[in-house]
């Protein structure tokens, strides 16, 4: 198996892009949005070498691109992006999504004020966490689905969701994708991963999913947050979780298929994590068509999940959905591969982008960006980690420019977890945060110390950087109150 | 109750790793699925009640794609049946036809790879089980399974 190879150079190109220069299999350049102080972190682990593979994709176009949030991930970096090109033979690699297909996040503005809940948020806290599973092994609030019903929610995404009764049409608006890729096929998924989706739709799920409750805590650009419906010092909830079971379960199946096809169609990869398939071979059709599916479960998951928190919010504060203000922003996906249309080399083409741990940033004007939003640009929802801030940015023409319309999706992990579990030992995390006016539950011990703020990179510093670098502009920071994890 | 297995945990950003060494290739298969549930739940919690016998295949030779279906395989069985598995005895390990119930070097002549193993492990409870990380799929990233000298080492990268 590979032995640890050195990591590639990164040379400055520009104020926040470092290059990585074609040199062995790599067949477009690489390019890592950052600044000079998350370069250190970022020569620190593998992530860089992991850029140059992807380089190696047959198809890629333009560049393989990082974001600032990147670190070492599996195949792919985290905060990886990367175009193929169907015409010159792309390919689809599974490792490019990642296991947990969809996952992503989700904010709800709401009309109320700080003031009014900041008393009230261990009560807020409990019965989300009492109202919503979480956790590994938890079965879903819905009962255990018969497989047809799986089947429909693989085909229909949120919708399903909103027929059955959680949410209303005005949410799907506000989803990228209106929370359903047409292209999903269930014939496309295994039995296994219909059986594991069976009791798993509307729940959290583990590690660094979570429902937080925060405040919007500063204002950057007052008309887009005007657009957004998010004001000053209302509170704001959130949503993170993805494709839980059925996700992991279409991902770990199309690998065998995956390194079947590699063989089959001669493809050289420096990673047998690479695996991957022509977009237009059968093998790769359904592998996108099984994607889909599991993207549509997750829209419908954060559908549910959305819904069972808002109830929760509205029990306890004694009131109603519209009195609140209770209303969708925007869901954005973080581990996904579509086709769109982007400029490339002065051509207009459909590639497949696969976004590993980034977000889409799409400018106003581009067609699937809410009309409410035209004026300003999709939202894009980039949380901290637990209990730091979290920021709301606009997607521009530069994203869509540079990085087939990407920005960066959180705060990217600088530590492992079993450091973090040592370096949480003999502390007291849930304490500390309460200091910090951050009130947490949360199923697993683990899970706490696992995800202790010390283990992430500064979330400011990330987003600083898309900001300045053009990919997205900062609207909105908020602050938890409280958080709900797995 | 069992024993807690010994492994050792690899530093690793995103997701969890571990490493560790056996007498031979099948107490190497055991010893990794010991590892990745004792990851999940401590395995001195979790008592051998019920038991599931497990069958996986793998291209000749390819023992990293037999560790990782494997794997694969217990975490679909801990999720469908919501069982948490604390037992591992590979009852055979070798190439389709051979039958090996001792550990040996791989055949390298065509034959598929075959694992069977009866595994035990008791329905989770919530309660008694501290369930400390889900474990996504394993992967084969830096996916080692070799033999080292005397022993076998394997290490290994799971997503979570």
């Amino acid at each position: 198996m590979a032995k640890r190879v050195k990591s590639p150079e990164l040379r400055q190109v520009g104020e926040f892009i470092w290059e990585i220069g074609k040199t062995g299999g790599m067949r477009v350049p690489g390019r890592v949005y950052a600044d000079e102080r998350l370069v250190r972190d970022i020569r620190k682990d593998n992530g860089t070498l992991q850029v140059a593979n992807v380089a190696y994709l047959p198809g890629i176009v333009g560049y393989s691109l990082a974001m600032p949030d990147i670190h070492w991930g599996y195949g792919f970096p985290i905060g990886g992006v990367a175009a193929t090109d169907p015409d010159e033979d792309g390919v689809i690699s599974p490792g490019g999504v990642g296991y947990d297909i969809n996952c992503g996040v989700r904010l709800i503005g709401s009309t109320v004020p700080r003031e009014d809940v900041v008393d009230r948020v261990p009560e807020l806290v409990n019965a989300m966490f009492r109202d919503v599973p979480s956790g590994v092994g938890s079965s879903g609030a819905i009962g255990k689905l018969s497989a047809k019903d799986v089947e429909a929610v693989m085909r229909d995404g949120a919708a399903w969701a909103v027929e059955h009764g959680y949410g209303n049409a005005t949410d799907l608006e506000h989803t990228e994708e209106s929370g359903r890729l047409a292209t999903a096929d269930p014939a496309a998924v295994g039995k296994r991963a219909v059986e594991r989706g069976r009791d798993q739709l509307g729940t959290l799920g583990s590690g660094n999913h979570f429902l937080e409750i925060g405040f919007v805590d500063e204002i950057y650009d007052a008309e887009a947050a005007t657009a957004f419906g998010l004001a000053q010092g209302t509170m704001t909830l959130m949503v993170h979780s993805g494709s839980r079971g059925l996700g992991y379960q279409v991902c770990d199946d199309s690998l065998d298929a995956m390194q079947r096809a590699v063989e089959k169609y001669g493809i050289g990869l420096p990673d047998r994590q690479l695996a991957c398939a022509p977009l237009r071979s059968p093998e790769g059709e359904r592998y996108l068509a099984g994607m889909a599916c599991a993207a549509n479960y997750a829209w419908a998951n954060r559908q549910i999940l959305m819904t069972l928190a808002r109830r929760a919010v509205v029990k306890v504060l004694g009131s109603t959905e519209p009195a609140l203000g209770l209303r969708l922003v925007y869901d954005v996906c973080h581990n996904i591969a579509k086709m769109e249309r982007h400029t490339v080399a002065g051509r207009e083409r459909t590639v497949c982008v696969h976004r590993k741990g980034a977000t889409r940033a799409f400018p106003g004007r581009h067609v699937d960006v809410p009309s409410r939003y035209r004026a300003v640009g999709q939202p894009v929802l980039i949380p901290g980690d637990m209990g730091t801030e979290s920021f709301v940015c606009a997607g521009t023409d530069r994203a869509m420019a540079e990085t087939f319309g990407s920005s960066c999706h959180g705060a990217g992990r600088v530590m492992s977890r079993s450091r973090a579990k040592k370096e949480a030992r003999g502390r007291d995390i849930r304490a500390e945060l309460a200091e910090r006016g951050v009130c947490v539950a949360a199923t697993g011990k683990g899970t706490l110390a696992e995800e202790m703020p010390m283990a992430y990179k500064d979330v400011a510093s990330v987003v600083d950087v898309v900001d300045r670098a053009g990919l997205a502009t900062k609207v909105a920071r908020m602050r938890p109150l409280g958080v709900v994890k797995g | 109750m069992t024993d807690r297995p010994e492994y050792t945990e690899i530093e690793h950003t995103a997701d969890v790793g571990f490493t560790l060494r056996a007498p031979d290739l099948r107490a190497a298969f055991e010893r990794t699925a010991a590892a990745a549930f004792d990851v999940m739940c401590d395995l001195d919690r979790v008592a051998p009640d019920a038991s599931f016998d497990v069958r996986v295949e793998a291209r000749p030779g390819d023992l990293e794609q037999l560790m990782v279906r494997w794997l694969s395989e217990l975490l679909y069985l801990s999720s469908s049946e919501q069982v948490l598995l604390c037992g591992f005895d590979v009852v055979e390990l070798g190439s389709d036809g051979s039958h090996a119930g001792v550990a040996r070097s791989p055949d390298q002549s065509g034959a598929s790879l075959v694992l069977v193993a009866r595994v035990r492990g008791e329905r989770f409870d919530d309660g008694r089980h501290h369930l400390k990380t889900e474990l996504k799929a394993p992967t084969y990233h830096e996916l080692v399974v070799e033999r080292d000298g005397e022993t076998w080492s394997v290490r290994i990268i799971f997503d979570t």
